[in-house]
């Protein structure tokens, strides 16, 4: 009877061609989880980037920002579950709320200390992590939470031979569509355009009778949304737990690295490699594909400080 | 009104000046007094004391790089990890002597610093803050991830210690008298001409290599120095628990560091010293009436930067010289 059984017939007709179709299945899911985990990686990676390429501060707290985008989503689902679909409700408002929050954050705190040596941001961001964390800890207590995969992508699409969650590949989606949108508001809007200005010449925009100020809070704002939804966007997919934050903030530090301090297409770029190498990683050297993430950015800084996809000028 | 409030103004700048003028005295006196701590205080504040003389020789070494030669290095718990390993692992794996272990965890520290510091001064500001980081974080991983050689988290544990240096306050004594044998030794080199010139390189790279200074090999000096006494707080970490573990690679152990450098004040000597004594102890007090420590320490460390840059030394040494007649 068993040497009936489907998969044994598939054996006895040659082991090497089965043998490839494997690992080609295999590489073909590592490809999606990789760009899925990469996305979502570069949505909370580009506010950081952004955040620095304008405001010139390297803000540590992004991933406490994060979190606080992960708890919020939670927190709102799980207390509102009779209104249906309230987990895309909750990535709406969550990330909303953060962003108000960083816009405290920077007209209260940060406001004060731009143009200071950049060590005392790196300290200043420090005490955010540790108060956005003792925040959280006292709103919701120091527990696990988790939601399941939200209506209606809680199914799974056939890819080759095997099955790929939907969720994951509309975090591609979302991706993608951040990127572009991004792009477009840069570059086409009047916000964008005053953005790029800044960036470039403070003094110059300020003297044009622009409001620099506001627009660096804006900024800051549109950064930590980011950062918000990309919290929100991965409850289903991590344990939302305090210190979820420290793993996220280095990953992003790889990635803005990888692509150049600031440049947004390279925060993508960055990303991808990223998730590529990590998701391809584990199936070659399992035990070291943490480190290959640090080996790169080492890698990058020694060779191209500014970044594959960055500009000299912050060197 | 306003003259009681100048009067004594004047009294405390009066007593800090006394401070300034017997130097040596008072430097004496606080090691009398360090020394004498033990017959005072209960085990539990001894073993404070012991955790803030190793806190106090990592942040001096740190600030050796940071303070005085400017460069604001995002890895010295990667340098100390080694140190802290490499006394453990000899101890434990090849049965080393404790005081050749001792030994062996700084001089470990000099090596790998030396080759990390050779790529790192070649970048500066922020650049050279995350290339530290990277090697750091590198060395946090695979101290993490090779089960096999360091015990991964399960960490390195019941490390044997001498019998003579077994008790904690045997140990603080041990632990003091390294703290100042660094402190000594950095107090020579930052103000020999080497510690003049990491201070010229700190003001101005440029006009450094000017002078004739070769700036990169200045800084891979200093890189290494500040790596054999992050690798002495390390071994002497090691010694004191009796166990390593890989948090102490980790990211946020630099930030403490760094932490306690700023909240003494850098640009002083002994600020990092002032920071330790009371980063640990606002960690003590504040962890034992609530358990959200985490969200007073922040607060206290964002008013600090905000009021007090200079750190605390730095705010005693403002009172100096304001108290000082003009032109002096």
């Amino acid at each position: 009877m068993l040497l009936c059984s489907p998969d044994r017939v598939m054996f006895k007709s040659g082991e090497r061609g089965i043998y490839s179709d494997m690992n080609l299945q295999a590489l073909l899911m590592q490809l999606l989880s990789g760009l899925s985990s990469g996305m979502l990686i570069y949505l909370i990676a580009v506010g950081l980037s952004l955040i620095f390429g304008t405001l010139k501060v390297f803000n540590l707290a992004h991933g406490a920002i994060y979190m606080l985008g992960a708890y919020l989503c939670v927190w709102l689902t799980s207390s509102f579950e009779q209104i249906p679909g309230m987990f895309w409700w909750a990535v709406i408002l969550g990330p909303f709320l953060v962003a108000l929050f960083g816009g405290l954050v920077e007209v209260v705190l940060l406001r004060r200390i731009y143009g200071w040596h950049f060590m005392y941001e790196f300290i200043l961001t420090f005490g955010l992590i540790l108060i956005i964390s003792d925040l959280v800890k006292i709103l919701w207590g120091g527990g696990f939470h988790s939601i399941t995969y939200p209506w209606p992508l809680n199914g799974t699409v056939k890819v080759a031979a095997g099955t790929f969650p939907l969720y994951n590949l509309f975090l591609v989606a979302v991706g993608v569509s951040i990127f572009f949108g991004l792009r477009a508001l840069l570059r086409y809007t009047r916000l964008g355009k005053v953005i790029r200005g800044v960036t470039y010449n403070r003094e110059i925009m300020s003297a044009l009778g622009e409001n620099v100020p506001a627009v660096y809070t804006v900024v800051f704002m549109l950064g930590c949304w980011l950062g918000g939804l990309g919290g929100a966007l991965a409850t289903p997919l991590v344990a939302v737990t305090l210190g979820m934050d420290t793993t996220v903030i280095i990953q992003c530090f790889i990635v803005v690295v990888i692509g150049g301090l600031g440049s947004l297409t390279g925060a993508f770029i960055g990303a991808l490699i990223l998730g590529l190498l990590d998701a391809f990683g584990i199936m070659v050297l399992p035990q070291l594909t943490i480190a290959f993430g640090f080996i790169l950015m080492a890698v990058i800084l020694i060779v191209r400080p500014y970044g594959l996809m960055g500009r000299r000028e912050y060197e | 009104m306003s003259s009681k409030v100048q009067l004594k103004t004047i009294s405390v700048n009066g007593f800090l000046h006394g401070v300034m003028r017997h130097r040596w005295a008072w430097l004496v006196i606080a090691v009398g007094l360090m020394a004498a701590m033990p017959s005072f205080v209960g085990m539990s504040w001894v073993s404070i004391l012991c955790e803030i003389l190793i806190l106090t020789v990592a942040a001096s070494a740190l600030n050796l790089i940071i303070g005085y030669t400017g460069m604001i290095s995002f890895g010295p718990a990667g340098l100390y990890a080694v140190g802290a390993y490499t006394t453990a692992l000899l101890i434990v794996k090849a049965g080393a002597p404790f005081g050749l272990a001792m030994i062996a965890g700084p001089v470990a520290a000099i090596v790998v610093s030396l080759v990390m510091g050779w790529f790192c001064v070649r970048r500066t500001a922020v650049y050279f803050a995350l290339l530290t980081l990277a090697f750091s974080q590198l060395i946090h991983i695979i101290i993490f991830k090779w089960y096999g050689f360091t015990g991964g988290d399960d960490g390195i544990v019941e490390i044997p210690v001498p019998g003579f240096l077994f008790s904690i306050e045997s140990y603080y004594y041990f632990a003091l008298a390294c703290t100042v044998v660094c402190l000594l030794a950095m107090w020579v080199i930052v103000n020999s001409a080497f510690g003049k010139a990491l201070q010229v390189i700190r003001e101005n790279p440029g006009r450094a290599e000017f002078i004739g200074i070769n700036v990169r090999r200045y800084q891979l000096m200093a890189f290494v120095i500040q790596g054999f006494f992050l690798g002495v707080a390390g071994s002497l970490l090691c010694g004191f628990n009796h166990n390593v573990f890989p948090p102490i690679a980790d990211w946020t152990e630099s930030i403490h560091m760094i932490i306690a450098c700023l909240l003494g004040g850098m640009f002083h000597f002994f600020g990092p010293f002032v920071g330790s004594a009371v980063y640990i102890l606002l960690d003590r007090v504040v962890t034992s009436f609530t358990e959200y420590s985490f969200l007073v320490l922040g607060i206290v460390i964002v008013l600090l930067v905000l009021f007090f840059k200079g750190g605390i030394a730095g705010f005693v040494s403002e009172r100096l010289s304001a108290g000082r007649p003009k032109g002096n």
